[in-house]
């Protein structure tokens, strides 16, 4: 069964002829925009998370990094919604290719490895080794799919086959 | 003179750049791009949450430590630096002409002053013999500028598409906004 006529209905709402067609800098442009803040903020303090983890600023106590958190779960709500937009805007574009997927796929990892991380942090025996193991292990990955995210999503413009249906 | 100037150095890159055939590869720019997206991502995590910190976010944080942090910010920005020469050195037109180029240089240059402003007037009180937890009113403004200065840069930076540069009509203003013919 073919998503077409799903992909045609959705190019044809009021929504996405706005998020496409508008001259406004607000549209298009200003919801690209708000999704590389929301990478920054959420990419961003992840990876410094990691980093502390792995050694850097030892001096930063990981429970009180803990107050960041709403900065990251900010920047991944804005994404969240402005990728819903873009997503809305140029559906076949984004549904058609495999890098999307692979995208979703790396942030869902990048989200769930963060949760688990904040878990041990907030666990009694953060700094028995066996959890500081753990956590370099968990950071290490995360690291590593929050940079695939990035580039998988900046790979969107470059390997799609269908922009339209 | 402006317009004279950014004419001639869109000239001489043209003529002269040294990376131009190989950005124009298959797969040059976008590894490129990709790897700016990644420093904008370092960038922001490392100065951002510093910048927080002195706004009054996780307190209990001694500033000192928060600001070891910072070199990898620094990471960040000379990832972008380098991989932003790259594309200025292959399309140059399209970034001289362009306005929103002009406005990211612009608040490039204010983050710039700004960082050095802090290390200028806010480094010992806030690093000094007997830190405050609570940082000093004039670090806290420099931190807001810097935040607001990033911003700008990012925002910039993805508006370049809508910005291209067509031919020239009319009368120019102080930079050419346009491709001179």
């Amino acid at each position: 069964m073919s998503i077409d006529p799903f992909l045609v209905w959705l190019e044809s709402t009021a929504l996405s002829e706005w998020v496409v067609g508008s001259p406004s800098l607000l549209a298009f442009p200003g919801i690209l925009a708000l999704h590389a803040i929301g990478m920054g903020l959420a990419a961003g303090l992840a990876a410094v998370l990691d980093l502390r983890i792995l050694g850097v600023a030892p001096g930063v106590p990981l429970v009180e990094f803990r107050r960041f958190q709403p900065v990251l779960w900010g920047g991944f709500w804005l994404n969240t919604v402005s990728g819903v937009l873009l997503l809305v805007g140029y559906p076949t574009k984004a549904l058609t290719n495999p890098v999307f997927y692979l995208k979703l796929v790396l942030i869902a990892a990048a989200m769930a490895l963060f949760v688990r991380i904040d878990r041990l942090i907030r666990s009694s025996d953060a700094s028995a080794p066996a959890t500081a193991r753990s956590l370099r292990r968990l950071a290490i990955t995360s690291l590593v799919c929050w940079g695939g995210a990035i580039t998988a999503g900046r790979l969107l413009a470059y390997t799609y086959h269908r922009l339209r249906a | 003179m402006l317009h004279a100037a950014q004419i001639w150095l869109v000239h001489a890159i043209e003529r002269h750049s040294p990376v131009a055939t190989l950005m124009r590869t298959h797969w040059a720019w976008p590894i490129a791009e990709s790897l700016h997206f990644l420093g904008l991502s370092l960038l922001v995590g490392a100065i951002g949450s510093f910048d927080l910190r002195l706004l009054g976010v996780a307190r209990r944080v001694p500033i000192a430590a928060m600001h070891r942090l910072v070199p990898w910010g620094i990471l960040g920005f000379a990832i972008n630096a380098s991989t932003g020469l790259l594309f200025l050195l292959t399309e140059p037109d399209q970034y001289l002409y362009n306005p929103s180029f002009h406005f990211k240089l612009l608040a490039l240059g204010i983050a710039g002053a700004n960082a050095g402003l802090f290390y200028a007037t806010s480094y010992r009180q806030v690093f000094g013999a007997s830190p405050s937890l609570d940082a000093p009113r004039r670090a806290k403004m420099i931190a807001l500028v810097s935040l607001t200065a990033w911003i700008t840069v990012i925002v910039c930076g993805r508006m370049l598409t809508f910005y291209r540069p067509g031919d020239c009509v009319g009368t120019p203003g102080v930079l050419l906004t346009c491709q001179p013919r």
